[in-house]
C-alpha cells in the first residue's frame, strides 16, 4: 500500500501544484510554455538552474524573516564532468514516462473531468465522482466548492482516501495558500508551490498508514 | 445490493447493447447512452497511460458517491459495463456469466454481424434470468 501521487487544479482548469511519493515511472521534463511556473521544480522546463522565475517561490526566508531577494550572479564553480569511462558502472536511470509533464497534467484532468460529468448525467442528480481503479492504481478525487480539484493517485487496493484530500484542503491548503498573502491565487501565471505547503502536505500524506 | 444496467460497448467505442434494471438511476435516451459509451471507451483507454508504475489495465471500477461502474474488457476488445450499487462483490464474476451468455448467444449466432446492435431474444432471455 502506498501514495503515488497528488496533482491539484484551479478553476481554470491548470495544474497549480505537484507532488510524488514512491514513483517509479519518473515524471519527463514539461515542454516550454505547458506548465506554469511554480508547480514543481524539477519538471519545470528551464535552461538555466539558477532561473529566478521558479526559485521566487512565495516563501519567505524562516530563519531571518527578512525578504532576501538574491539572485547569484556569481558563477558557480561546475561540477566535474563524470567520465564515461568510469570503472564503476552507473546505475540505470530510473525509466521516465513517456508523457511529458504538461501532457501528463492534462490528460489527468480530462479524465477526471469527463468521468466527473459522465456521473453527473448518469445519477441525474448532483452526484460526485469518487475515484477509479485500475490494476495498478488508484486515482481520487475531491473538488472544493471554489472549483479546486485535488487529485491523488494510490495503490489499487487503499480505501477511499477523499478525507485526505479534505484534510490537506482544510490544513495546509487553506492555511499556507489560502491565507498566504505571497500567493497570489487564480493568477493564471504562477503555481501555488511553497515551503511550507509542500512540507506539509508531505508530513501529513507520510503520516498515514497507508504511506508505507 | 442492486444492478442498474447494462452496456456492451463494441472496440471501435459503439454502445452494441443497453440495458436498464430497476429505477435506481433515471432512463435516459439512446442518444445519451452512445455519447456516454463513446466518452467511456476514451478515458478507459487513457487511464491505461496514467499509470505511475509502468504498464497498467484500464479502470475496472469507476465509483460515484451512490453507485458504480464495472468494465470488463475482453481480449478482443469488446466492452461490458455492469452499473451497481457500491457493495456489489458479485459484479465481478455477474460480468465473466454476460461474457459467457454473449459468446454463446450472440457470437455463435450466425444471424449476427460483429460489431452490430446485439438484436437476439436469446441473449435479452439469458440476460434478464442472470440480473432481471
Amino acid at each position: 500500500m502506498t501514495i503515488y501521487s497528488l496533482y491539484i487544479y484551479d478553476r481554470h482548469c491548470a495544474c497549480v501544484y505537484y507532488q510524488d511519493w514512491h514513483r517509479t515511472v519518473r515524471p519527463k521534463l514539461a515542454v516550454e510554455g505547458g506548465l506554469l511556473p511554480a508547480v514543481y521544480a524539477p519538471v519545470y522546463p528551464s535552461t538555466n538552474p539558477d532561473d529566478a522565475s521558479y526559485s521566487n517561490r512565495n516563501t519567505l526566508a524562516s530563519s531571518s524573516g527578512v525578504v532576501v531577494a538574491v539572485n547569484e550572479d556569481v558563477p558557480r564553480t561546475p561540477l566535474p564532468t563524470q567520465s564515461s569511462h568510469s570503472p564503476i558502472a552507473q546505475l540505470p536511470p530510473p525509466p521516465t514516462s513517456s508523457l511529458s509533464f504538461d501532457e501528463e497534467a492534462k490528460l489527468v484532468y480530462g479524465v477526471v473531468l469527463s468521468l466527473r460529468n459522465m456521473i453527473k448525467k448518469l445519477s441525474g442528480k448532483d452526484e460526485q465522482f469518487t475515484n477509479y481503479q485500475t490494476s495498478t492504481y488508484k486515482l481520487h478525487l475531491y473538488e472544493t466548492l471554489s472549483g479546486y480539484k485535488f487529485v491523488m493517485l494510490s495503490d489499487p487496493n487503499a480505501d477511499s482516501l477523499r478525507f485526505v484530500l479534505r484534510q490537506i484542503y482544510s490544513g495546509p491548503f487553506l492555511e499556507y495558500v489560502v491565507r498566504n498573502p505571497l500567493v497570489e491565487m487564480d493568477s493564471r501565471e504562477r503555481g501555488i508551490d511553497n515551503e511550507y505547503f509542500r512540507m506539509s502536505t508531505d508530513r501529513l500524506v507520510r503520516g498515514l498508514t497507508v504511506f508505507q | 445490493m442492486a444492478i442498474f444496467g447494462l452496456w456492451v460497448i463494441n472496440k471501435a467505442g459503439g454502445l452494441v447493447y443497453e440495458r436498464s434494471f430497476g429505477d435506481g438511476l433515471p432512463h435516459l435516451t439512446s442518444n445519451e447512452y452512445l455519447v456516454l459509451a463513446g466518452t467511456l471507451h476514451g478515458i478507459h483507454a487513457i487511464t491505461s497511460r496514467l499509470s505511475p508504475t509502468g504498464s497498467s489495465s484500464g479502470a475496472h471500477v469507476i465509483s460515484g458517491e451512490t453507485f458504480k461502474m464495472n468494465i470488463l474488457l475482453t481480449a478482443t476488445g469488446t466492452k461490458f459495463v455492469l452499473l451497481t450499487s457500491l457493495v456489489e462483490p458479485t459484479a465481478d464474476s455477474m460480468l465473466q456469466k454476460v461474457y459467457e451468455i454473449y459468446a454463446d448467444a450472440v457470437m455463435k449466432n450466425p444471424f449476427h454481424t460483429p460489431e452490430m446492435p446485439i438484436r437476439s431474444e436469446a441473449f435479452d432471455t439469458r440476460i434478464t434470468t442472470l440480473l432481471g
